[in-house]
């Protein structure tokens, strides 16, 4: 496989210039470098941490699934969601319908024992299909608009998760099935070419393989027509639109894909967690999810791991190490609070010195880097205002076209200077 | 331009058309909004090839009419008909597809999108790969990528500016920027090609750079060409036809020196007394409130 794409590469190369060579994913010593780094990182990380750590780590890489996921819906192409936990319990529940265990008694919930290899991509799938009956409704919104119907699917999933008991178990939860793979379950520790790995170990593998080849999927998009065409729509309704750009497809393959990706982690996530109540998929979920990639940042892939990472796995890890007390009952700090603390700073601070997040920061220090001039965005800014101004004669059209175009913020902006 | 660029090196821009059959009719056009009329029965023929200008002063119904041709606007009468086919009944992105490019009055809507990725953009039309065969990134979007890279780096080249590549189009000065916007424009292979004040805000030297851009794309690749321009003096010089729009009416057609020293156009400009058409750009920021 890896031959003949080297061969198809080398092919092109000889046809097409080199300086149009696209992107790629190690195209230089530095990046081998980093991938270097990140493999003995990993090795290192698997061969020595304890229990505790693959814990934290491996609903870290849960989490950067389904980050991932809500990226390429509002960071990629711009389409505010707060729905993601409605489809990763979707995804969650078509794992435990199709994975779990037959019922032994009247009242235990369904399960039709089906292997990994179905119930996990099933449960990609099925998130994806509801994607895509409720896509053509809920894009017709934009903005805030869209946030409030996505969140009210939070709600209507949380209704049904609670009341189709004989899928979800109710509100007592029930139990999720184990990848199993041959003869050995992911629970129980196995031994893979004379290696023994714990249960945390297989898991940490699987999730990884996962949450690699998405994050890979992810890339590819971001480097090719339809990545350029999500962030034109993001950026520009009337514009991409202008370009040829069919916004309602694009939204909608955005919408379905991150829906899949959703399914997925909300599958690796109930099997790994075991037990799952109906009121885990809250808006506070979804919410946390809008906090990684604010934090981590926004339409990147590295962005969204960190920002997984710095939500989800950083409270857990200052749990670990705190001296403070987890819970103090009222008075003083507890390791709880300190994180809810830290939490929102984090959130505040990167809303107001970085919009770019963590990776944002990281890119901006790192040498020899073209970047954004916050002089040529307000050059673009007052050359839109100079021409509402110049086109004063018809502001009723250029109001008109902007509110198409624009967030309500920049709306604002441009009425007041109309209004003027 | 010092060196004269050869154009005719694009390839998808060899467009052979019937000279006598118009690529662009657009008849009894008119847009309301909220009981303003912002174009009233405008019609007017556009030939292959041509360079055809549309004039007026502000809240004339230029932009008006080009937000109908690139259909976001819905007009309330009126017909419009590109190389044969009914316009009115294409959706805005179907527009592009159909042969009609467009370049933006004003810059900034795409900041952080670096010049590269903006022409590839403008490929959109042009490329085929889908959400499933790009995020595998197999052989054939490789492929696609790369021919559709070297594709615009070709049109940068013309434009002389293949230094800024990789710079994002918010960090690029206006001028540039608008560079870049016609050469999106082009990438896009359009039969029609609407500049929308292509040297609005530009210097003199700028303004003249455009202006041998846009003759070559005329001479060399043969595309039509619709310029809504306030610069009269380049509108003069330029153009093969021009159309002068005053409150959303035709009030002239015909060949630069006719309409110059046509009456209404005079009046229309510059109100009852006067008898010279104002000196290029000065009507730029003139006019504020409605």
């Amino acid at each position: 496989m890896i031959a003949t794409r080297e061969r198809g590469r080398s092919r092109l190369r000889q046809e097409l210039p080199r300086e149009a060579e696209p992107p790629r994913l190690l195209g230089s010593l530095a990046r081998w470098l980093w991938l270097g780094v990140g493999v003995l990182a990993l090795l290192l990380f698997f061969s020595l941490a304890g229990d505790d750590w693959f814990t934290i780590i491996n609903y870290c890489l849960i989490a950067a699934i389904a980050t991932l996921a809500l990226n390429l819906l509002s960071g990629y192409t711009g389409q505010i969601s707060l729905g993601l936990a409605f489809f990763m319990g979707l995804g969650g529940y078509t794992a435990a319908f199709l994975g779990g265990n037959p019922p032994q008694g009247a009242l235990d919930p369904w399960g039709l024992g089906l292997p990994v290899f179905i119930w996990l991509p099933a449960a990609g799938l099925v998130a994806a299909l509801v994607g895509a009956l409720i896509g053509p409704s809920a894009l017709r919104l934009r903005g805030f608009y869209l946030g409030i119907v996505t969140l009210a699917l939070v709600f209507i999933g949380n209704y049904l998760f609670r009341n189709l008991s004989f899928i979800t178990g109710g509100p007592q939860g029930r139990n999720f099935p184990v990848p199993a793979f041959g003869g050995f379950s992911l629970d129980q520790q196995n031994s893979i070419l004379g290696i023994a790995l714990t249960s945390g170990q297989q898991y940490f593998l699987l999730i990884l393989v996962i949450l690699l080849l998405s994050a890979l999927f992810v890339y590819n998009l971001s480097r090719s027509r339809v990545g350029r065409a999500m962030r034109a729509v993001r950026d520009h309704e009337v514009g991409a639109a202008i370009m040829g750009v069919n916004l309602f497809e694009v939204k909608m393959g955005a919408f379905v894909l991150s829906s899949f990706l959703a399914g997925v982690a909300g599958a690796l996530y109930v099997s790994y967690a075991r037990y799952v109540i109906p009121d885990y998929w809250s808006l506070s979920l979804s919410i946390q999810f809008v906090a990684a990639i604010i934090i981590g940042g926004i339409a990147d892939v590295w962005g969204s791991i960190l920002g997984a990472a710095f939500v989800f796995a950083l409270p857990q890890v200052i749990d670990y190490f705190s001296l403070l007390p987890p819970s103090t009952g009222g008075g003083g700090l507890s390791s709880g609070d300190l994180n809810a603390l830290l939490y929102g700073l984090l959130i505040i601070v990167f809303l107001l010195f970085e919009p770019g997040g963590v990776i944002g920061l990281v890119r901006r220090l790192r040498p020899g880097r073209p970047r954004l001039q916050a002089a040529g965005a307000s050059a673009a800014g007052a050359g839109a205002d100079a021409a509402t101004l110049k086109e004063g004669g018809e502001s009723i059209e250029v109001v008109d076209l902007q509110q198409r175009a624009s967030g309500p913020d920049e709306e604002q902006g441009r009425r007041r200077t109309g209004a003027s | 331009m010092s060196e004269r660029p050869n154009y005719s090196t694009l390839p998808g821009h060899n467009h052979q058309l019937k000279a006598n059959e118009p690529l662009l009719r657009v008849e009894q056009l008119s847009v309301r909004f909220a009981g303003v009329r912002a174009l009233s029965e405008v019609s007017f023929t556009v030939w292959p090839g041509e360079l055809f200008a549309v004039i007026g002063p502000n809240g004339a119904g230029k932009t008006s009419l080009f937000n109908v041709l690139s259909r976001v606007y819905q007009p309330e009468a009126g017909r419009v008909t590109f190389a044969g086919q009914e316009l009115l009944r294409l959706k805005p992105h179907q527009v592009a597809r159909a042969g009609i490019a467009r370049t933006f009055q004003n810059m900034g809507q795409f900041p952080t999108m670096t010049v590269l990725d903006y022409l590839l953009l403008g490929r959109h039309t042009r490329m085929h790969s889908g959400i499933l065969r790009a995020g595998l990134f197999i052989g054939p979007t490789r492929r696609e990528e790369w021919e559709n890279r070297t594709y615009c780096l070709h049109i940068l080249d013309l434009l002389n500016m293949k230094e800024v590549r990789d710079r994002p189009l918010g960090s690029l000065p206006y001028g540039l920027q608008k560079r870049a916007d016609l050469a999106r424009a082009l990438a896009m292979e359009p039969r029609l090609l609407l500049l929308d004040e292509p040297v609005a805000g530009m210097s003199l030297e700028e303004t003249e750079e455009i202006a041998a851009i846009i003759l070559e794309i005329k001479e060399q690749l043969g595309i039509t060409q619709i310029l809504v321009e306030h610069d009269m003096a380049l509108v003069m010089g330029l153009a093969d036809r021009v159309l002068v729009l005053d409150f959303g009416r035709v009030i002239a057609e015909g060949r630069p020196a006719e309409v110059q020293a046509n009456p209404a156009v005079i009046k229309a400009y510059l109100g009852e007394e006067s008898e010279q058409l104002p000196a290029p750009a000065d009507d730029l920021p003139a006019v504020s409130e409605n």
